[in-house]
């Protein structure tokens, strides 16, 4: 009798949990759920704010060899928030909306200039939203951004987001910025937050009417003249101060705040010939070691002294090409160091006059001239770092040529 | 009396379980909160005096052996005193692992069980503990010696892992708030080392009992080595947990971890040895707490008692109306419990009662 009495409660008891836990389970069942594949934010005229998802639907996420492509379901609706958002459109697809697969969040030029906080704030806090997911600013409506991105070479949107940033370690042209760090960014007291600069190239393009290799190098998202159907671009960096856009950087620019955070493996750069000022030379500089900086905080203004070493290899080719004399590759370095010296510092006098935004982090290389943290709240970094002075030391060490030494 | 004999590795992981299970939930977040960049200089200071406490309480109790701090509070003031002591014991004991309990599983509830009412988590716990502690103490020992070693490894693997997340100029400003806020209230850190109450327990239980002053040393130094990185992981990565408060500030470590895009999403298996740790955890404060109950009552048997005190535990749990209500009791009230139980009830009781021994041995040498 002890033993049946003791079954039955075990029996009881498993029975209670299969019900009690099956409710969670149900809920995070894949056929109740609709996936977020992209989200993007734009300002809305009839509310705060126009909210637009982008779905994976299952053809979309079979990975069956079909190859039928089925384009993702993008929906849009206005509210007051965006968790009202969510939960608007929660009842018109039937579906609850599961954000962890969400890999990019984009929010439109005009929304992000208004500020931002509430709506990363909201995301963070969101169990299923994961720190990775990528930020992008679009200089067009989020909505245009996500209904235009059509990648040519995946099949699987999902896996376009993916490796969207993947590039970034080699060109150099936007940065791997994710809510994560944009979310540090916003509460930190020695940097700002960041966030991809996106847009769709066949809307505003900038065609060049002259040669000029240095063009390539000033340009945004929105502005390059890549022909193709992916349509979407991304390109430069968006630059927060607080929570508030205050300005972009071009794809130079971009190359010297990834190189200034060590965030580069490499990058091809075109350089003035020391032989013939109208022409440049393009070089393939690897970082050597990672970026030196101190930082001298004993007056109002931050005095930044910022040393960076590059080896490189050129790229291109010309007659009379001739990069086995070391004479020749000298010349090259010299002629490297002074353009990337003047670079840098263009690109951070630029951060601190005009954006007044250490995207750069250099606040928290300040820290160590500070004993308390009372000593270094009170000298209030990111007010000073608009009076930042700035002394950039290149030192490149140009090797040779790639496969071709001599023409 | 506990059949089963401890061993001088499963006596060092039971000490460790605490500071564990602590470190899952808020207690990184709380050290930094009061010593800032400063946490890992004040986390060395307050290992070192750790360490001496220990060392301290291993010197008292050898004038005591196979003796635990029931048996020597009877000694020294009788059975009234002896109960009083074993009642404040079984609160501490029941109350913040039944407090500690709620947290976690408001924490799963969150992540993972979003539409399971919070009581049917905390039952699934109590449950386990209950039907773990109907076994012989042995199982949950040895239980506990793969599950905190896990941890212990976890949590040296989310510190790997996230290295390239790390930003190790925030250890500066190095004094954090300051000299007196680093090394005077940033000694309140020390109810980090919580775990030091089971050096009051296990004396008479000990295997080797002559290995006790190494399972002291060994346990706070692992401890500290444990803290460290646990803190470091956050200092090193996050500058908002000073300002921002997360409901797992490791737990939010975890999900930066990724290989490449084929090895992401690592939390969940974080979370799973994290649920083992607390079991672990949680059957081992209910063996604690019978055994002293057991002592205080002079009971013969304890297993009527395992589910009554599981019931004990759960409806503890049950009681703050909401999250916010246990966080307070864990972060305020909790470390002035260890602090005034731990150490200072603790300690006074075996110094007076070496005093008292000593009075008596030199009473003894006078009659002779």
């Amino acid at each position: 009798m002890k033993k049946i009495l003791r079954n039955l409660f075990i029996f009881i008891i498993i029975i209670i949990f299969i019900v009690a836990f099956s409710n969670s389970y149900s809920s995070l069942s894949m056929d109740n759920l609709a996936y977020v594949l992209a989200l993007g934010i734009d300002t809305s005229t009839n509310n705060k704010l126009k909210v637009t998802f982008q779905f994976s639907t299952t053809a979309s996420i079979s990975e069956s060899g079909s190859s039928k492509k089925s384009p993702p379901v993008v929906n849009t609706v206005e509210a007051s928030s965006l968790s009202n958002a969510i939960n608007l459109m929660n009842s018109y697809m039937g579906k609850q909306l599961n954000m962890s697969h969400c890999k990019i969040i984009i929010f439109s030029e005009e929304f992000a200039k208004q500020g931002i906080s509430s709506e990363i704030y909201t995301l963070i806090n969101d169990t299923q939203v994961r720190p990775s997911a990528n930020i992008v600013v679009a200089k067009c409506d989020s909505s245009y951004y996500i209904e235009n991105t059509k990648p040519e070479l995946e099949s699987l949107i999902s896996k376009y987001y993916e490796i969207l940033t993947n590039s970034s370690k080699y060109t150099g042209y936007m940065p791997n910025a994710t809510i994560g760090d944009f979310f540090n960014g916003l509460l930190c007291k020695t940097c700002e937050p960041y966030a991809i600069l996106g847009g769709i190239s066949n809307e505003t393009s900038q065609n060049p009417s002259t040669i000029d290799s240095q063009k390539d190098y000033t340009l945004k998202a929105n502005e390059s003249s890549i022909e193709g159907d992916t349509n979407s671009e991304n390109m430069g960096v968006a630059i927060f101060k607080e929570d508030q856009l205050v300005g972009e950087l071009n794809a130079l620019e971009t190359i010297c705040f990834l190189s200034l955070r060590d965030e580069l493996d490499n990058f091809l750069i075109s350089v003035p010939d020391p032989n013939n000022a109208e022409s440049y030379i393009d070089i393939f500089l690897t970082p050597d070691g990672s970026v030196s900086s101190k930082i001298d905080t004993s007056t109002g203004s931050p005095y930044i002294k910022v040393k960076a070493k590059f080896t490189g290899k050129i790229y291109s080719m010309s007659d009379n090409s001739n990069y086995l004399d070391t004479s020749v590759l000298e010349d090259i370095s010299k002629s490297c160091d002074s353009y990337l010296e003047s670079m840098f510092s263009n690109y951070l006098y630029r951060t601190s006059k005009e954006f007044k935004s250490d995207i750069n982090s250099f606040g928290k290389n300040s820290l160590s001239n500070f004993l308390t943290t009372h000593k270094f709240d009170n000298y209030n970094w990111l007010k000073n770092y608009k009076d930042a002075f700035f002394d950039v030391q290149v030192d490149t060490s140009v090797k040779s040529g790639m496969l071709l030494t001599e023409i | 009396m506990l059949k089963s004999k401890i061993g001088t590795f499963e006596a060092i992981m039971l000490i460790l379980t605490i500071v564990v299970t602590h470190t899952i939930l808020s207690l990184p977040r709380n050290l930094l909160i009061t010593t800032k960049s400063a946490t890992i200089i004040n986390l060395i200071y307050v290992s070192i005096i750790a360490i001496i406490i220990s060392y301290l309480i291993c010197k008292l109790l050898r004038n005591f052996p196979s003796l635990d701090i029931i048996d020597i509070s009877e000694t020294l003031g009788g059975k009234v005193f002896k109960n009083i002591i074993g009642i404040i014991f079984i609160v501490y004991f029941i109350s913040s692992s039944s407090i500690l309990l709620r947290n976690f599983c408001e924490c799963l509830k969150i992540i993972y069980y979003p539409m399971t009412d919070i009581t049917f988590i905390l039952l699934m716990f109590v449950v386990a503990v209950c039907l773990a502690n109907r076994l012989d103490f042995s199982a949950t020992l040895k239980t506990n010696l793969l599950v905190i070693p896990l941890v212990l490894f976890s949590m040296v693997f989310l510190f790997v892992a996230n290295t390239k997340n790390f930003s190790p100029q925030r250890i500066f400003p190095i004094l954090g708030d300051g000299i007196f806020n680093t090394f005077v209230t940033g000694l309140g850190n020390i109810t980090a080392f919580a775990g030091i109450v089971y050096l009051y327990f296990i004396p008479p239980y000990l295997k080797e009992p002559q290995k006790l002053k190494k399972i002291v040393l060994a346990s706070t130094g692992i401890s500290a080595i444990y803290l460290i990185l646990c803190v470091s992981t956050i200092l090193f990565m996050f500058s908002s947990f000073i300002i921002a408060n997360e409901i797992s500030s490791l737990y939010s470590a975890t999900r930066y971890i990724e290989f490449g895009s084929f090895f992401q999403r690592l939390e969940s298996v974080f979370l799973l040895i994290w649920i083992l740790a607390f079991a672990s955890y949680l059957s081992i404060v209910l063996k604690f707490t019978m055994n002293i109950f057991k002592k205080v009552t002079n009971i013969k048997t304890k297993k009527p008692l395992i589910d009554i005190f599981g019931l004990l535990m759960f409806g503890i749990a049950m009681l703050p109306e909401n999250l916010a209500i246990s966080e307070k009791f864990e972060n305020t009230i909790y470390p002035s419990l260890v602090i005034g139980i731990v150490f200072a009830l603790g300690l006074s009781i075996l110094i007076l009662a070496n005093i008292k021994h000593k009075k008596g041995l030199s009473n003894e040498k006078n009659i002779t």
